[in-house]
């Protein structure tokens, strides 16, 4: 038998509780230092178990590859576990392993890492075992060739064989006219074919240099004990000149472009990307800020805009999402897209309109204080539900360093969105969600699919 | 820096349609999964490890043991047979009145609460209507008393608390993510209370749920590794009910009505047939009282029946003409239950075998070795019935043969002879050295909870089932592996172009994804 819990029902359950509203306040201890070879070192103190992440990201993306040699990073990334100097492929993985660490490695754009996760005693055999491929790579040939291979099946898999990938893929080379974000991290086959040793060597020795590269270290350790460990195992390694790094720009007024995709897809889709900065290119960082508030006011959560009023109330879309990344080095993209509901028969072109009438909304009347409350109060919680995980809070550090930001911005964050007035969100709307900035996909079935559906 | 975002998981299957963002923008090394395992696997993270990232030392054929080990400084100094230190965990245990079985753990670092409420009220509930239970959990937070979806979202966003719901085909999962300050804390477990135990199912967030469910079961006709799993499922379990497809069918979906989704709940999502699993910044007393309160205001009911043992099916390999580079392959047979007095040792023989990635021996032989596959894993997947053991791969289309030659040699090869002495040594330190890794957080250690809750373990599990597989030997290894792994059983699933698979009909060749034949060779 089902009983109604009476809403006041749980108020007894909290009085015992005392002093964790401080809690909530609390900055963790947090250090930062360099070595004299550059590598800048940062690290976070949680003693709530006895283990710890350290991660080690250089500032080498996709976007600064070349014509001709993309996918060349996201290669190098996957050779870095194919022996060194003192170490024989794979070697490095199996000691980890053995010990129960868990590795692994990333690439984005704007920059490649590399961590482990493992019990605090053993910090030292990763920060040794790092440090040696930081300078010592072997990149042997017959190695290198067969992982590319492996490569190559990581592409038909994410991209070749999953169509909305391919449509993303294809929607980021129109969505940037001028900026080398249009290029797909894993690269495009043709390049991947012809990728050398001798190509993957040189970036290497471009790249990979203590002062070109931040470790981040979380966990249940000591200032001492790590400035002891990282001086031992980073110390020695020649500083390296450090490549210039220049963010990646777009136009701003590129004209509005569009495409049209028949692909292997059962569901169309319609994809919208707005040309705006990030918060490192923006005029005022407040900008990137604001758009960070109009993500939120139209998908942040289940009861945001549109899930409310497209999935929900008019029935227009099947999916909804807004998507804002404003932590990169360059200039980048506010994303709408969705899947119109077909049950009712809708179009791509009527999910556009709707999409566009929410914007034009938000341009012409700002959002209510009670939203931008919400927005906030969620924020406020996640930053204490990330403090659960310890890599996720080095994943914050890393990234904003890696893109030239410092991680302070991180215990700032929610006085910074405080600072955003709602006038401000309608602001950023009216700028940069306009027609010339503006690339729209509509990804269909292909007639094939069409037919025997 | 992310603002928070809780989405159901099908809002999220449906989001990650249109935007594949982080394909576009990071490219993960690969200790990923193949899809379709992971896909399937009910979120029992129990157990020592997470099985996110984890690579065993063992190393195919024993190779490693040829290697000499590098000269590390920090290696040297490092005594591996200590087990490392691990976080403290003082777990407590309870029943509840009306028979919830209570899991808790008091943390008081971080001013927040977990909470998971778990029922027996899977797919594997669903009778004669796939689709049941799916639509039933994920229908909780769209209506409760005079709420709608809308209230419900913004109430718990409000308070910054995240609700979370997800179906697999053991369990039904409800769970609330809390600040602990009482004027947050207070209203979210009220609201979480209300939506879990007194839904509304109104009939037009039916519709609407119903049709993006539908959306999402066209929209799996596109993804190849979750044709091969679902026909995996499917054959391996033909008479059980963990072979339809917990999404359902369109029929069954347009069949189903908000009446027997209400009679569902009725029957299980009750608090005979709970499970509450909680870790935070709470003492006893007060998860006591926030335990009682979940269970009152449940429906009354007792534990649903135990899921039938299925029978063996006889081996066949099944082929699924799809238009693609690659082809998806799936080779497993029935494994076994969580209960099952081989866990131990086939668990320890899997992750030697291929549940470890690198230096796994699939992944040597695979990978390493041939560069035949980004991804190859094998998973035991025990559950409340005996659940499947299976191994997974994607190869280019042309190298299917090769791959299939290379999967069955290594576990023929593994059934009869087991691991080496060498290989078990370093499964041990390493499952020994993940255990402090699968503890360390809150979000971790209360889905351990929920797990040993789920099926009955004593609450001291984790450390007994260290300490049984510390004692395990290599014997008892392949014996195991050769009592419940009999290749007589053993199923074969490929879905991708005809032009690997020579025995199947020609004809299929042109056949587009959405008209699948299947073959049987």
């Amino acid at each position: 038998m089902s009983r109604l819990l009476h809403p006041f029902s749980f108020l007894l359950l909290t009085l015992g509780l005392s002093g964790l509203g401080q809690a909530q306040e609390q900055r963790q201890t947090t250090h930062e230092f360099s070595l004299d070879n550059g590598l800048k070192v940062i690290v976070r103190e949680d003693h709530r178990a006895p283990v710890v992440v350290s991660q080690l990201w250089y500032k080498v993306g996709s976007s600064q590859e070349p014509p001709g040699k993309t996918g060349m990073t996201h290669a190098l990334e996957h050779m870095m576990f194919k022996g060194s100097e003192n170490i024989a492929p794979g070697q490095a993985s199996k000691i980890l392993s053995s010990l129960g660490a868990q590795e692994n490695a990333f690439t984005s754009r704007d920059y490649t890492a590399y961590y482990q996760v493992l019990s605090r005693d053993q910090l030292a055999v990763a920060l040794e075992l790092e440090a040696e491929r930081m300078h010592l790579l072997s990149l042997p040939e017959d190695e290198v060739m067969r992982e590319m291979q492996v490569i190559k099946e990581e592409r038909r898999l994410r991209v070749d064989d999953n169509p909305n990938s391919l449509a993303y893929e294809r929607f980021m080379t129109q969505a940037y006219m001028a900026s080398p974000y249009a290029q797909p991290v894993i690269g495009w086959m043709h390049d991947l074919d012809r990728l050398t040793v001798d190509n993957l060597r040189d970036w290497y020795e471009l790249h990979y240099h203590p002062g070109n590269a931040t470790l981040v270290i979380v966990g249940d350790v000591k200032l001492d004990e790590i400035r002891g460990l990282v001086e031992r195992y980073f110390g020695p390694i020649p500083a390296g000149p450090v490549p210039e790094q220049k963010a990646p720009l777009e136009l701003p007024d590129g004209g509005e472009r569009s495409l049209v995709l028949e692909l292997d897809v059962q569901l169309p889709s319609l994809i919208m990307g707005f040309n705006v900065p990030s918060l490192n290119t923006a005029e005022a960082p407040w900008e990137a800020h604001a758009l960070r508030l109009l993500e939120a006011v139209l998908d942040g959560g289940y009861s945001a805009r549109l899930a409310s009023r497209l999935e929900r109330d008019q029935s227009i879309a099947t999916s909804a999402s807004a998507s804002y990344s404003a932590f990169s080095r360059g200039d980048s993209l506010f994303m709408l897209s969705g899947v119109p509901n077909e049950s009712r028969e809708i179009s791509l072109e009527q999910l556009e309109q709707a999409l566009w009438e929410q914007i034009e909304e938000l341009k012409a009347n700002p959002p209510s204080v009670e939203e931008l409350n919400r927005v906030q109060s969620q924020l406020i919680a996640s930053l204490v539900y990330e403090q659960d995980q310890i890599s996720q809070q080095a994943n914050r550090i890393g990234q904003l360093e890696s893109i030239g930001l410092p991680w302070t911005l991180l215990d700032k964050d929610v006085e910074t969105l405080e600072a955003i007035t709602p006038e401000q969100v309608s602001d950023v709307a009216r700028r940069y969600l306009t027609r010339e900035r503006l690339t729209r996909a509509h990804v269909l079935p292909t007639a094939k699919d069409k037919e025997t559906r | 820096m992310a603002t928070a975002h809780s989405r159901s998981t099908l809002r999220w299957l449906l989001a990650l349609l249109v935007v594949a963002a982080i394909i576009g923008i990071m490219v993960f090394k690969p200790f990923a999964k193949t899809p379709s395992a992971e896909a399937e696997t009910a979120p029992a993270g129990l157990v020592a490890t997470t099985h996110a990232a984890v690579d065993t030392d063992a190393v195919a054929q024993g190779s490693a043991d040829d290697e000499p080990l590098p000269d590390l400084e920090s290696l040297s100094s490092l005594d591996t047979d200590k087990p490392p230190a691990r976080r403290k965990l003082d777990l407590q245990h309870w029943t509840t009145e009306q028979g919830s079985r209570v899991y808790f753990m008091q943390a008081d670092e971080l001013p927040m609460l977990d909470v998971q409420v778990l029922f027996a009220g899977g797919s594997s509930r669903d009778g004669d209507q796939p689709g049941l239970a799916t639509l039933t959990n994920a229908m909780l937070n769209e209506g409760a008393g005079d709420k709608d979806a809308g209230d419900i979202a913004a109430g718990f966003e409000r308070l910054g608390a995240q609700f979370s719901n997800s179906s697999h085909r053991d369990m039904a999962l409800t769970g609330l993510r809390s600040l602990t300050a009482p004027d947050k804390l207070d209203p979210a477990l009220a609201l979480f209370a209300e939506v879990v135990s007194s839904p509304s199912f109104p009939q037009d967030a039916f519709e609407r749920l119903r049709n993006q469910l539908l959306a999402s079961l066209r929209y799996r006709l596109q993804r190849p590794a979750a044709l091969a799993s679902e026909a995996f499922w499917a054959e391996l379990y033909p008479e059980h009910p963990y072979g339809s497809l917990p999404e359902g069918t369109p029929e069954s979906l347009q069949q189903i009505t908000p009446e027997q989704l209400r009679a569902f709940h009725q029957q299980f999502y009750s608090s005979g047939n709970a499970v509450i699993a909680m870790v935070g910044a709470v003492d006893r007393q007060q998860a006591e009282r926030i335990a009682q309160r979940l269970a009152d205001a449940m429906p009354e009911g007792p534990a649903a029946d135990k899921t039938p043992v299925p029978d063996p099916v006889e081996p066949e390999h099944t082929h699924i003409a799809f238009d693609a580079q690659q082809t998806h392959i799936l080779v497993g047979q029935r494994g076994i239950s969580r209960h099952d007095p081989d866990y131990a040792a086939l668990y320890v023989g899997n992750e030697i075998l291929g549940g470890s990635g690198f230096g796994s021996r699939l992944m040597e032989e695979i990978r390493e070795k041939r560069g035949l596959s980004y991804s190859v894993s094998s998973s035991l997947i025990p559950m409340q019935a005996p659940g499947p053991f299976m191994i997974s791969m994607q190869t280019r289309a042309d190298q299917v043969d090769q791959a299939l030659e290379v999967i069955n040699n290594s576990l023929d090869e593994f059934i009869e002879k087991g691991p080496s002495e060498a290989d078990l040594q370093r499964a041990k330190r390493q499952i020994m050295g993940q255990f402090p890794l699968s503890t360390a957080s809150n979000g971790a250690i209360v889905g351990q909870l929920g797990a040993i809750g789920f099926y009955d373990l004593p609450l001291n599990h984790m450390q007994l089932f260290m300490d049984r597989i510390q004692a395990l030997s290599t014997e008892q290894i392949r014996e195991a592996f050769a009592r419940h792994l009999d290749p007589a059983g053993r199923l074969v699933v490929t879905v991708g172009p005809v032009i690997a698979e020579p025995e199947t009909d020609q004809d299929d060749t042109e056949t587009a994804p959405d008209t699948l034949e299947e073959a049987t060779p």
